[in-house]
């Protein structure tokens, strides 16, 4: 497997030229780094210094791990749905520098309102069915000047696995993710201000289907890979995408996929002009 | 327990207060009537994880 960005922040069609090789690693860990970098690089742009930062979704704990050196003075905090990745993330914490680690769930956040300054997520959101749910939980434990950083997948990620499955048959075959501009509105409905969205995009690359498959598994958006349903997945459908996706196929002979990446943020606010937990904001156009 | 977090912790059900239950190292929510677990430090905090209790265990702890 291979990696390339494609696409660069403002929509300009500049091709970047990055080109890394990430052969050994799993999809879901490569992305996962990659990405988090880059949200990490934008995170050093903004000169913040929290008092008390949330790493929502921490996984394996990438991000923690660099958080602890971005803001050395900050109280660390980490939270995943799965114990196993907060027991990992928790591995991060030495005698000096604690990580409270906690599992919960996005869409029941377990910390009071107004607890931190930063929330970061990173490639969590995309998972979450009620997205203005999460956010608004979000919004809670948010300090007024505190800021929410994320990233997540937007509505063009593995189209090229989409387009393909629809000349096979009619069947959901990917998972559906959210448009980055419906990831706006959620943002200026659960009163977060001066929200700010771009996204670029991400290609991996593949010798084979079946290679690709195994690491959208790795990566949770398991049904987008086979054996969805066996009736229609057999030899002759598989056959049959494979035709399909040769449409895509890059100059050098290999299946490319893309993720659409979404980066965003938004800040808190003194929760004056709130109304039942909403804004009484102007909507202006995001993205 | 580390007291510092349980300071901003809240019951993600009701956002009521925690209490730390130390005899039986779990963390209870009056409100919602549910403990919570703690497992190698970690607070498990959701839901489904949780055991109910009844009104007499709950108060107990009230």
């Amino acid at each position: 497997m291979s990696l390339q960005i494609e696409k660069k922040l403002d929509f300009n069609k500049r091709r970047l030229g990055f080109e890394r090789s990430a052969s050994g690693y799993d999809a879901a860990a490569v992305l996962q780094n990659e990405v988090g970098t880059r949200l990490l690089d934008r995170l050093a742009l903004m000169t913040l210094q929290p008092k008390r930062v949330l790493d929502l979704g921490s996984g394996t704990g990438f991000m923690t791990k660099h958080l602890l050196k971005t803001y050395p003075k900050s109280e660390h905090h980490a939270v995943d749905i799965a114990f196993n990745m907060a027991k990992q993330t928790q591995r991060y914490q030495t005698w000096r520098r604690k990580v409270y680690t906690t599992c919960a769930t996005a869409e029941a956040l377990p910390y009071a309102s107004e607890s931190f300054d930063m929330v970061i997520s990173n490639l969590m959101l995309q998972w979450c069915d009620d997205l203005s749910g999460v956010f608004t939980d979000i919004h809670r434990i948010l300090r007024a000047e505190g800021g929410f950083i994320f990233t997540s997948f937007g509505t063009d990620t593995m189209i090229e696995l989409r387009e393909s499955w629809k000349q096979v048959d009619d069947y959901e075959h990917t998972h559906r993710f959210v448009d980055i501009h419906d990831v706006g509105d959620a943002l200026m409905q659960t009163g977060f201000q001066q929200p700010v969205l771009d996204m670029e995009k991400i290609t991996l690359t593949y010798t084979s289907l079946p290679k690709m498959f195994r690491d959208i598994k790795a990566i949770g958006a398991t049904n987008a890979s086979l054996g969805r349903n066996k009736g229609l997945t057999g030899k002759g459908a598989f056959k049959k995408l494979e035709l399909a996706y040769e449409a895509f196929r890059t100059e050098d002979g290999l299946y490319p996929l893309t993720y659409e990446v979404i980066y965003g943020h938004g800040w808190g606010q003194s929760k004056v002009g709130l109304y039942e937990g909403r804004a009484i904001i102007p909507i202006t156009p995001v993205g | 327990m580390n007291k510092k977090l349980l300071t901003i912790l809240v019951c993600p059900v009701t956002k009521g207060p925690l209490i730390y239950d130390k005899k039986n190292h779990r963390l209870i929510s009056c409100s919602s009537r549910l403990a919570y677990f703690i497992k190698d430090g970690i607070p498990l905090l959701q839901e489904e994880e949780a055991i109910e209790l009844s009104s007499e265990e709950v108060e107990k702890y009230r």
